[in-house]
């Protein structure tokens, strides 16, 4: 259906599971930031503010690279460039509803602690139907039980985490 | 009332997961610059509706956060355009799985940095399972 890169050698799979795991941390820095903007101020005003700054960033990030957010870019030119579709410009939304879910949970008898171990999983059924039937035009990936039984690992390794914070406050 | 809430943050994370399959599938259009450009331009208009909708956006404390919490949104144009790359090469659930790795690990580590190695032994068990599932992951056989 759509040009997709193709599958990934396992040398640059590693390179993009890294890339992942670094992002992973990042996340962790970000999310830091963020709570004390929130904690000073408001929630609504810390993603509004993260999503305003983001957005200087991101405009000044592409002037230099010299990329322009109308036109396609040729990283992947052909049928995929010719018409996007334009529920593909909401990731926007989805990242405010989040803010929106999370905070409301979070403000709960759930805590933090339990809101982001439903989030944990919302993510993985999410990502799981996703890869198994290619959702929103990307492709569709076949889990081995390699696959499955490293994501059970790291899920309930992240829960105990999770837990262990939520037992602590 | 806990129904609910559950509910919505099931749905919290179910919205990250969909931010980046949409944003993966403009990508795959466009560049993961741009489509994180897009991601911040929709997010901040819609988070300007609603703060027009319900009022406060800009709560009277609001400049007395410290100036490294304004860093937060310049980190996330990073970590989306890292997404956008990631998920048309290695798919939804390897995407999700390494980057909540990571962070769990790094959050792990923090705390074992601030409480100056006094950190109990459920998080080291969670660190040590999660690494185990990375390195069961690199053992995948590959076509």
């Amino acid at each position: 259906m759509l040009p997709v890169t193709p599958s990934a050698k396992s040398q640059s799979y590693v390179l993009y599971a890294a890339a992942a795991f670094g992002a992973g941390c990042l996340l962790t820095a970000m999310l830091k930031c963020n709570a004390d903007l929130a904690h000073s101020a408001s929630a609504l005003f810390a993603s509004f503010a993260a999503h305003g700054i983001g957005l200087v960033a991101a405009t000044l990030i592409l002037l230099a690279l010299r990329q322009r957010p109308w036109r396609a870019g040729s990283a992947n030119a052909g049928a995929a460039t010719a018409k996007i579709p334009l529920w593909a410009y909401f990731g926007g939304f989805s990242g405010a509803a989040t803010v929106m879910a999370t905070s409301i949970a979070a403000n709960s008898a759930l805590g933090l602690a339990g809101t982001l171990a439903l989030g944990l999983a919302g993510q993985l059924v999410f990502s799981l139907a996703a890869d198994m039937w290619g959702l929103m035009g990307l492709k569709a990936r076949k889990l081995s039980l390699y696959d499955l039984a490293a994501l059970a690992l790291i899920g309930v390794g992240s829960l105990t985490i999770i837990l262990e914070a939520g037992a602590g406050t | 009332m806990m129904a609910s809430a559950i509910l919505l943050a099931l749905i919290g994370g179910l919205c990250v997961s969909l931010s980046r399959q949409l944003n993966g599938r403009l990508s795959l259009s466009t560049t993961p610059m741009v489509s994180s450009f897009w991601n911040h331009l929709v997010g901040f208009l819609a988070l300007c509706t609603i703060g027009a909708i319900v009022g406060g956006l800009i709560p009277p404390s609001a400049f007395s956060a410290p100036p490294y919490a304004y860093l937060g949104g310049a980190m996330g144009v990073i970590f989306v355009a890292a997404g956008n790359w990631l998920i048309v090469r290695i798919g939804a659930v390897a995407t999700a799985v390494f980057t909540i790795a990571g962070q769990m690990i790094s959050g792990v580590a923090t705390d074992f940095v601030h409480t100056a190695g006094r950190i109990g032994w459920p998080s080291l068990l969670g660190a040590t399972l999660i690494l185990a599932g990375v390195a069961l992951s690199q053992l995948r056989p590959r076509t």
